[in-house]
This record gives structure tokens, sequence and C-alpha cells, in this order.
């Protein structure tokens, strides 16, 4: 709760100072999503989660353990099923490492695979590791106030700087008043929507509200999608420092 | 019919030297001919022959739909049942399975995305030329042997030697993390980069294993030296699979488009080349069975006078010249089948087509094909095309008037 | 020898005798020189193209590079060029263009779809006289100049990736450091090339603009030379490892083999096709001409009993072979040139397309009349067709009066 309020109280001070500089009482786009983002990431943060990878003929459902620490650095642990427990991923900063215990190998994943998806999910290697991206390569504006559940949402939208490394045309994203982002929109340099991330199951997690079940679906392919689900979820958790790094995500502690 | 006969042969024998000259320009045309295009198809043969032979095979079973789209999950149960059924049912030999994934292999230095093919030790040889191009080291010994083999380029850009270990990881059939540390224990050299540079083998049941795929692979390759009998392995292929579901039996012309039309391209060129020169020959020799009849003007003037009529001369100087060319082209024919069938069992070399000969991945020896088409569309062509030289001069006769003929010396 | 002019319209005169015949193998000779002409002229029509398409892919006739750079083609095997370095090229007479390029692996994305392919960072002015990028720019522009920060790329691998002219891409590759270096980039143009390779897998921008995302200064990858006599190519090689001995000097033909060998071959298969030609030909020039002279054996003998000479005879028939190879060279001279204005810039293979790809080809293959090949072909017309005529000739001249003159 503590945690919470800290946030909001941020949040509101900067409504206030963007509020006295404009004619406009509109809250700068940019702050929101970094917001957002902070809210989502928190200092540090430690959660069980279940993907689930789901296509026509088949679906695969992956138990992991997640560690996060600031926006740049992450770890995931496989813990389900069987056949891929131990295997992880380590994100420091721009690189991504890929461990697994039936070779006892780390290998760092080549730019060229950025675009692949992660674990062979809908989530490119990209969303996961460079998901912080979006505030700084990215011009945001304002665009629309609806409603979500009685609280304001706001749609943003976000187009990429002309030299930024990304490659759509830009990103609607909608961040409700209490920070949770709802929606992340990606289209293409045509304005045809690519693929869509949705959340849902917004509940309360060791006190703060959480949104527990995130979907991302391709547009032009409805039958395909992943699903990220969250089972349980610490924020602030003090974390060992040797976590975020290759030693330990080849021989984990935890 | 016996005394029109005995005619146009004494006829033709009147000027022997002539009718020699003529005979030879005929003959050479046809040995020309056979023998060119003769070698020809022997050279696109063994073209077709031995590109499919690297790789891709003469015919393949795929999952529908894995030519166009390969994914890993577009795969054919029971593989290597249906390969071994294939086998003693057809009695073809060369035949293999194969499982194909895309994985990223590291060395210590470097990590690369390739693909890495699952390929059976026992009857790979049979069906590419891969296992016999490894320069260094050997090839992969059994099915579930934990080895890997690699391309000399790519061995080469990730700084790899016999030895080393190679780690691969990828993702399986069923979505599962595939991985696996092998030894190099060969590495070949195809010469042609696509696969030098690209390509990692492993046995198919160490694939099998460490990609999840049960017992199912991607694709069986089918392979015979005679290129010409396509269609019938095809077909046999075809019913074998036919109550299964959702297989289908590709040639090598839909797996390598471009090596087809390589091959029309230099064959509708030689073509041309072919129809100029029997214009020419035919352009050459025309003027002998015009002058054969301009200078009996007086003797079918006389004929003609006695009541012959005009139509049995005319029968007669094509008879002349149906006999020469026959003889022609017969002697030339059986010159042209003699020298194939000499370089058919020496082999032809021709200098300075070594090099572009790998590059269609030939050898430098060239066997001419002996075959309907090679020994009888050439001389066909040119004894139609003689023949029909011949009637012009033939024509003429009917315009003779008797009288006038008569007066000519 | 004051009789020629009286041989020359005897000659004539007894080709014109029988119209019909000498114009039937004046059609054969006439057929066989164009038949020559016009395949020397398709043949060195593809041997020229591959030869020129292989030169302008970027080979040019000399490349310098780090002498690590062609087994690792990476930023860090890189050379550096400085002033001395500029001096010495520019002081060789015989260097007429050079231009620098960077040259390194990058991957390139999309919105749909990723692709590997070769970055190659060029010098927009220095470049276009060097290679066939300019004027093969069918959509968008060409670079403006070094600090032009668009990207062009091929028309087929733009339809890979699902893009246009317009449109962001973004590339990522390793710079000095060994650091993933991406930066997204805007495509101003397509480019068409022959080859699928280059189509597919080549991606071009401004050298400083490659220079900035990879994060070096002066280094570049390779220097390119393009000299006055490709012939002389060797020796350049040798003058230049002598100033600059631990780099990397490569002339064309050990860059791109298969060009010289693709050359050679087709100058041999053209002497062959020649001598076919004119075998085919000369049985029935020996034919006609001996037909001609039998017919005048009567004639013959009177002329050598009324005193003329034998060699006269010899000399006279002789003339007649000389006028009719040389009215069948003319016209078949023209009707060839005729053949090959007449198919413009080439003759379109598009039906084989694919074969053309496998072969290095475009689809359009010029027809080239080199004047060596026309030389040879005229000459060997001459040379030959003069032989054969001999033979007739002399059987004309050998013939013993009594004799002719009582054959009827």
């Amino acid at each position: 709760m503590l945690r919470y309020k800290r946030y909001m109280i941020s949040f509101f001070l900067l409504l206030l100072l963007s509020m006295s500089h404009s004619a406009f009482a509109q809250p700068d786009a940019r702050s929101i999503i970094q917001s957002s983002i902070d809210y989502y990431r928190d200092k540090s943060s430690y959660s069980v989660a279940e993907m689930v990878i789901h296509r026509p003929d088949w679906e695969r459902t992956m138990k992991m353990k997640v560690w996060t620490q600031g926006v740049d650095k992450s770890l995931v642990r496989i813990i389900a099923p069987k056949k891929d427990i131990g295997n992880g991923t380590l994100v420091l900063g721009d690189d991504m490492w890929s461990y697994t215990p039936k070779i006892n190998r780390v290998i760092k994943l080549p730019s060229s695979m950025s675009h692949q998806g992660w674990m062979g999910s809908d989530f490119s290697n990209n969303d996961v590791a460079k998901a912080d991206d979006l505030v700084d390569k990215f011009t945001h504006t304002l665009v629309d106030t609806q409603k979500h559940e009685g609280m304001d949402l706001y749609i943003i939208e976000s187009v990429p700087h002309e030299d930024a490394p990304v490659v759509w045309g830009k990103e609607i994203i909608k961040v409700r008043e209490d920070l949770l982002m709802i929606e992340q929109e990606f289209y293409d340099q045509d304005n045809q929507l690519v693929k869509k991330l949705t959340s849902s199951d917004i509940k309360l997690m060791s006190g703060k509200l959480t949104v527990s079940t995130q979907r991302m679906q391709k547009a032009d392919k409805p039958k395909e999608w992943t699903e990220f689900r969250l089972f349980e979820a610490e924020y602030a958790v003090t974390v060992p420092k040797n976590m975020f790094t290759l030693s330990n995500l080849r021989n984990p502690r935890r | 019919m016996g005394t029109t006969f005995r005619l146009a042969w004494r006829n033709i024998w009147r000027h022997p030297r002539r009718t020699i000259l003529t005979i030879i320009a005929i003959g050479f045309g046809c040995a020309l001919l056979v023998f060119s295009i003769g070698l020809q198809l022997g050279q696109y043969d063994l073209m077709i022959a031995n590109s499919v032979k690297i790789f891709e095979g003469l015919v393949q079973v795929q999952k529908k739909g894995y030519l166009e789209d390969s994914k890993i999950r577009t795969s054919i149960p029971g593989v290597q049942k249906l390969a071994d059924k294939i086998r003693t049912e057809t009695g073809l030999t060369d035949v293999s399975a194969r499982a194909n994934g895309f994985a990223l292999v590291s060395s210590e230095t470097r990590t690369y995305g390739t693909m890495i093919i699952g390929v059976d030790p026992q009857y790979e040889d049979k069906v590419s030329i891969i296992p016999g191009l490894v320069k260094e080291g050997r090839y992969l010994s059994a099915l579930d042997a934990q080895e890997l083999v690699i391309g000399k380029s790519l061995a080469k850009n990730m700084k790899i030697s016999l030895g080393d270990d190679v780690t691969i990881m990828g993702n399986g059939r069923d979505g599962s993390i595939a991985a696996t540390i092998l030894p190099v224990v060969g590495i070949f050299e195809s010469g042609t980069k696509d696969l030098d540079r690209n390509v990692i083998e492993i046995p198919l049941g160490t694939f099998q294993d460490v990609f999840s795929m049960g017992d199912h692979g991607h694709s069986i390759v089918l392979y015979h030296r005679d290129a010409n009998l396509v269609n019938r392995i095809q077909q046999n292929a075809q019913s074998l699979i036919n109550d299964k579901e959702d297989l289908v039996v590709l040639r090598w012309d839909q797996l390598q488009p471009g090596l087809k039309e390589a091959i029309e391209l230099d064959y509708s060129s030689g073509w041309f080349m072919y129809i100029v020169l029997v214009a020419i020959i035919v352009f050459s020799i025309m003027n002998t069975f015009l002058m054969s009849v301009m200078e009996r003007t007086r003797e079918f003037g006389i004929l003609l006078a006695l009541g012959y009529k005009a139509f049995n001369i005319g029968k007669l100087v094509m008879l002349e010249a149906t006999l020469l060319t026959i003889v022609a082209v017969l002697i030339g024919t059986a010159i042209g089948v003699g020298v194939n069938y000499y370089f058919y069992v020496y082999g032809l070399t021709l200098t300075g087509m070594e090099e572009i000969a790998n590059m269609y991945n030939m050898p430098s020896t060239i066997t001419p094909q002996i075959s309907f088409n090679s020994v009888f569309i050439g001389p066909a062509i040119i004894f139609i095309a003689t023949i029909i030289s011949a009637l012009y001069p033939a024509m003429r006769i009917r315009l003779l008037e008797p009288v006038e003929a008569m007066r000519k010396i | 020898m004051n009789g020629l002019p009286l041989l020359f319209s005897l000659a004539s005169r007894n080709l014109w005798r029988n119209h019909r015949r000498t114009l039937v193998i004046l059609f054969a000779i006439i057929l066989g020189v164009w038949a020559m002409i016009v395949m020397a002229a398709f043949m060195r029509g593809i041997s020229d193209k591959m030869f020129h398409d292989g030169i302008q892919n970027l080979t040019s006739h000399i490349q310098i590079h780090e002498s690590k750079y062609l087994d690792d083609p990476v930023i860090n095997n890189s050379i550096s060029v400085d002033s001395t370095f500029k001096e010495v090229i520019d002081n060789n007479p015989q260097i007429v263009k050079w231009t620098t390029r960077i040259r390194v692996p990058a991957v390139v994305a999309s919105e749909q779809d990723t692709a590997g392919l070769t970055l190659v960072g060029i010098n927009p002015e220095t470049e276009a006289e060097m290679s066939f990028l300019k004027s093969s720019i069918i959509e968008g522009r060409y670079l403006t100049g070094v600090e032009d920060k668009g990207v062009i790329i091929g028309k087929k691998l733009a339809e890979k990736l699902e893009t246009r002219v317009g449109k962001r891409i973004v590339l990522m590759s390793q710079d000095k450091a060994n650091q993933v270096a991406d930066r997204g980039f805007r495509i101003v143009g397509l480019f068409d090339a022959e080859t699928d390779a280059m189509e597919k897998s080549v991606l071009f921008l401004s050298i400083d603009t490659a220079k900035s995302l990879l994060k070096v200064d002066e280094e570049i990858s390779e220097i390119a030379i393009e000299i006055s006599d490709i012939n002389n190519a060797d020796q350049i090689v040798k003058q230049l490892k002598k100033s600059f001995p631990e780099l990397d000097i490569k002339p064309w033909y050990e860059i791109e083999p298969l060009l010289k060998m693709i050359t050679d071959l087709y100058n041999s298969v053209g002497i062959i096709w020649h001598l076919i030609v004119f075998l085919a030909m000369g049985f029935g020039i020996i034919n006609t001409l001996l037909m001609a002279v039998f017919e005048r054996t009567h004639e013959f003998g009177l002329f050598q009993a009324l005193g003329l000479k034998p060699a006269f005879i010899l000399i006279q028939v002789w003339l007649e072979a000389i006028m009719l190879l040389v009215a069948g060279l003319l016209v078949g001279n023209l009707v060839s040139w005729l053949t090959v204005l007449a198919t413009g810039d080439g003759i379109d293979m598009a039906k084989f397309a694919e074969g053309m790809q496998m072969a290095g080809m475009g689809n359009v293959i010029p027809f080239l009349i080199v004047s060596e090949d026309l030389i040879v072909a005229n000459l060997v017309v001459i040379i030959l067709g003069l032989l054969t005529g001999l033979y007739p000739a002399w059987r004309a001249s050998r013939l013993v009066p009594a004799d002719a003159i009582t054959r009827v």
C-alpha cells in the first residue's frame, strides 16, 4: 500500500507540474509512460508466472520464476514442465543470454535473433529485453482520455524517433490513471495493426494493484496467441547482489 | 518400280564426285548433329544427376506445405519406417530419411543461426555427395551417435576445428528447448557456397531426440543416376504413400526450378544453332539437285516427247534425291553414333570446361547420350529438309516444254 | 597483268550465266556468314555481359583489404586511409578511379521479417562511376552524398521484408568494440540487380553513416580501384604491393575467377562454331564451283587451245569463287548488322529467368558486334573460301585441251 501511494504521489506531483505549464490540464504523455513502466517494474520484483503458447493444433504451458531489478535487469528460471526445468534467460541492459541445463551452457543471443520469439512464444526477444526502450526511443502524445472501470484511461500515441532501432510505425498505449498499462498496440508503418498486448485480470498482489494476465496476439493470426499469467508477485524485494550474473544463470542459488 | 529404282541409283552415280561431295555434306551434318545432341543431352543428364546428388535428391517425399514454409511441426510421422517401406517395395536402394531444424549454433567465440539436418548415416551417402566430401575427419557413424559434421566455410567463420564442441540450441517440435553439445567429427567441403556456409549434419536419431521429434522427420530423399526415370520413381513413391495423410512427392525440378530452366535455356540456344546449320547445309547442296535436273533438260525433253509423264520424271528425280540422302544419313548417323559410343566408353573432357563444370556441379568428363532422341532427331530433320529442298528442282520439271527442252545442250 | 579486267568481267558473266545456281550458293554463303556473325555477337553479348556485370557488381579491377578481412569480414579488420595512401594511389597514372567502402555483415528488420545481409557503406559520388548501383535505381532515389542518412536496398529484399521506399527499417551489426550497433534508417531507394544475390542480400548506405553506426573514424573495409587497361591488372597489383606490403591486394580474376573462365570458354567455343559453319558451307561451295567448271570443260579446252595459259584459267575460276565469296560476305555482313540492330537492347530471355539467374545473368542479352569477332568471321570465310575455290580452279586449269574440246 505504501509503495502504491508513493507512486501515486509522484505521479500527481508530475501532473501538477505539467498542469502548471500548459493551458490544458493534460498530463504529460511521456511521464505517464515512464511512470507506468516504473510502476510495473518497481524497484525490484519477484514473481511466479505461467506462460501459455496457444496454436490451432497444440498448446504449451511453462511455469517460471522471474526476478527483476530496475528496468534493465531480469532473470527468468523455468520450473515446469519437467523437460524444461532449469532453463533460464538473463537480460542485462541490451544483452540477452540463454541457459539450458541440458548442456550446461550459456549462449548470448546474437542480434539476428532479436525478432524471433522468446522460448517459441509470440513475445519477441526484443519485447522481453527492451521493454524500457519505449520511453526514450519514442515521442509520446496524449491523444485521448477514455474510461476504464471507472477510471481515466489515457490513450497515448508513441512514434519512434527517426533513427531509433525500432521497426514499428507507431504504438498505441493505453495507461490507466492508476498507472496500469491496459493495452499496447503495435502498428506497422502503414498504420496496420501487427500485434497487440492486452492486459486483464487486475488484482491486488502483495498489496499492489497488478495486471495478472497479459496476452500477446498477432493481428492476422487470431488462433495463435501467448498468454502470460502471474500467480504471485512481490515488489521491492531485496535481491542478492549476484542474482543477475552469468554464473547465477548457470548455477542457481535460489 | 524396280526399273525406276535402278535408274535412280545409276543416275546418282553418273557424277560420282558430285554425289560423293553431297553425301559428305549431308553425312557431315548428320554426324555433327548426332554427336552434338548426344553430347548436349548427356551433359544435361549429368548436370541433373550431379546437381540432385549434392543434396536435394531426384525426388523427395515431404509433408504437404513443407516446401513453402518449413515449420518444424510440418513433419512426416514414422519417417524411417516409411523410408524402409519405399526401399523394400520399390527396389530403389538410394533412399534416405531426414529431419531439419533451425537453431542457434555456438562455438567458443561465435554464435550463428543455421540449419541443422538430421541424417541417416547408413543411407545418406547414397543420396548426397556430402558424406563423400568430408575432407577432414570422417562422416557420421551411427543413427544415435553424438556427433556432428559441418561445412568448411561455416567452420572457418566459427573458428572451429576437428574435435571442438559445438553447442546447439533451438526449439523442439513440441516447443520445448532443444539443446545439445556435439563434437565435430568431420568437416566437409562441397564447393557449393550455400552448403558449406549453412549446413550442419547430425545423426537422425540424435536429432529426433534433441528436437523432441518422436519418430517424425521432414523428408525422405530418393536418388537415381538416370534422371530420365524421375517420373516413374515419383509414381512408385506416390503409390506407396497414397494411404497416408497429406504427404507429397516432389520432383527435382520442383525442388530446384532454376536448374530445369538453365537446361531449357541451353537446349533452346543449341537448337537455334542446329537449325541454322541445317539450313546452310541444305542450301549448300540444293545446287546439286538443281544441277542434276538442269543438266538433263535435254534428256527429260526427249522423255517427255516420248510420252513419259512429267510427274513420273519428278518422281524419278525425287527418288534419286531420297536414295542419295538415305545413304548419306545412314553413313553420317553411323559415324555420329560411333563417335558417341567411343566417348560413351572413354568419356569426353573439354578443356577450359573444368572450372565451369564445377559451377554446374559436373565432372569434367561427359558421356554422350545414345537414345532415340539423340540419334533420330537430328538426322530426321536433315532428311526432311533435304527432301524438301529437292522438291523445288523436281517441280520445275513440270514447266519443261519438250521441244524447247530437247534443243538445250 | 592487263588481262585482269577481262578476267573480272568474264568471271562475273560466268556467274550470271546460271543465275539460279549462283543465287542458291550465294544464299548459302550469306546464311553462313550471318550465322557466324550473329552467333558470335550473341555469345559475345553473353560473355561480355557476364564480365561487365561481374566487374560492376562491386568487383572492379583491383580490391584492397586488410590482411585478415577476407577470412573474417568484420569492421575490426579494417584499413586506415591516410594521406600517404591517397598520394600513392593518386600518383599512379594507370589508376583512373577509386573508391572506399565499408563492407560488413548485418541484419535488417522490418515490421514483418528479418534478413541477414551485407551492409555496404559507399561514397556515392565515386561509387556511381564504378558500379551498377546508381543506374539501377528503379524506385526512389540514389544517395545524395556522404551526409545522406538513407539506405538503398534491392527490390527483392524489400518484397521479402514487406517494406517500401519511405519506410524505416532497423539495421543491426557489430561495432568496433564487438557490441551491438543498431539504428533505424529510412529507405530512400530500391535497386534492381542482375543477380538475386545482390538484390536480396546487400544494403547500401553512405560510408559516413556506416562509420557512425559502427563507431569508427577513419577505418574502412575495402578499396576498389579501376585502372585504364584491365590487362595490366597484374602489374599494378605488384606495384601496389610494394607500397603496401601489409595489405591484401587482389586483381579481379582472383576475386571472381569465374569471370575469366567464362570469357575464355566463349572465345574457344566461338572459333569452333565458325569452323563448323564453314565446313557446312564449304561442301556446297566446292560442289557448285566444280559443277560450274565441268559444265564449261569444252570452253576451257577451247581457251587453252587458243593459247590462254592454264594459270589464267586458274585465276579466272578462282575469281569466280572470290567474287561469290565477296558478294556473300558483303550481303551477309549487312544482314547481320541489320539483325543486330533490330534486336535493339537485346533479346529478352525472361522465359528462362530462373535459369539465367543460375548462370549469374539478368534477363536481357544484348547482341554485341565486336570488331575482333567481325574480322575473325570474315577472315575465316575468305581464307577457307580461297582454299576451297582453289581446288576447282586448279582442276579447270589442268584440263588437257584435246580431251576438253572433244568432251560434250
